[in-house]
């Protein structure tokens, strides 16, 4: 049915082949970020950073590709907006490797499971795009992937509440200055915040699959 | 379904002394949104207990008892459903179906209660897995 409306054309391929990589390198940086919260090892969030820069590459190979004639003129700037939402998750996790790099080790410790929890919800979310965005292209059950990663991203909301407390309730958070102060709160708001993208990301393609019904 | 209860389960849970009174528990079930509460042992040898909004309705509010004159205690369920944290999610099915219970407690090691998981964490659980295939 996608192809009456997608084209079935060799840029066509192309192009969805690129956001499947684009989604890919969505899906590492993710896991990139996990590693760095189980390990507490800094020079791994350098791997995010590269990750983000990949795919910076491929959203500019895969919008010009859009531009040179790929896809009915209808469908270029939805496909675009799926694109540039999602780049706002690189954004995120971009910001929260960064934020992780000066955050006080032993105040991260207190807050470690949640942050793992929340690493790798992003992951499994991650996955379930990529699943998402295969079922659009294959007129598969969109719709129970949008409930997984509705799911998921209700289960992020409770473990920021619990992030929340335990910062507010910690001796060590208490002693810190503005900046260390403002390093935590950007911390713990980007990594929040990349569900919220995916959860963006996914209604979007929702949308898209009903609006070509 | 092969996740353990574990990996499902909630940790975050709220607990109530068998003194307090049932409107004790109404307002924190409110204030907090939830269902149902731990029911503490009043010493070593007594059982942990589960007061849920059902066990409130039934045994006090349709009865037309006054919820500031009656203890936890004398409503709560006795003793609870729980089970160690390896248990797989199919056992849990088939507890709550056997017992007709809606949610089931999960111990550690000591006999202490560490979580709980509901229906609804086994219904995201199902959702999920069915979403990754």
């Amino acid at each position: 049915m996608l192809e009456k409306f997608w084209g079935s054309g060799k840029l066509e391929k192309k192009v969805l082949e690129k956001i499947k990589d684009y989604l890919n390198t969505l899906c590492s940086a993710t896991q990139c970020l996990k590693e760095v919260f189980t390990k507490e090892y800094i020079e791994e969030t350098y791997c995010v950073e590269n990750l983000e820069r990949e795919a910076d590459y491929l959203k500019r190979e895969i919008i010009s590709m859009i531009y040179e004639g790929a896809f009915l003129p209808y469908i270029r700037p939805n496909l675009c907006a799926f694109i540039e939402i999602t780049e706002k998750a690189f954004n995120y996790l971009k910001l929260c490797a960064f934020d992780f790099r000066y955050f006080k080790l032993d105040i991260y410790k207190e807050i470690k499971e949640e942050c793992i929890k929340v690493a790798d919800i992003n992951v499994e979310m991650c996955q379930i795009l990529i699943k998402g965005f295969e079922a659009l292209t294959k007129k598969d059950n969109l719709r129970e992937k949008n409930l997984a990663i509705r799911i998921y991203e209700k289960k992020v909301d409770d473990i920021k509440l619990d992030i929340s407390e335990k910062l507010r309730n910690s001796e060590l958070a208490k002693q810190v200055n503005f900046w260390e102060g403002k390093t935590i709160a950007e911390f713990v708001d980007s990594l929040v915040s990349i569900s919220d993208i995916i959860e963006d990301a996914s209604d979007y393609l929702y949308i898209l699959d009903l609006s070509l019904k | 379904m092969e996740k353990k209860v574990s990996e499902i389960m909630n940790t975050k849970l709220e607990t109530i002394s068998s003194d307090a009174t049932v409107y004790d528990a109404i307002e924190r079930l409110i204030d907090k949104r939830i269902r149902s509460l731990l029911v503490l042992p009043k010493d070593s040898k007594d059982d942990y207990g589960v007061v849920t909004v059902r066990n409130i309705i039934f045994k006090v509010l349709a009865q037309k008892l006054d919820p500031v004159k009656i203890k936890i205690g004398n409503i709560a369920s006795k003793p609870i459903i729980a089970v160690s944290k390896d248990t797989n999610i199919e056992e849990i099915l088939n507890l709550m179906l056997k017992n007709n219970i809606a949610r089931v407690f999960v111990k550690n090691e000591n006999n202490e209660i560490i979580g709980l998981v509901s229906f609804f964490d086994i219904l995201a659980e199902i959702l999920i897995e069915k979403a990754k295939k």
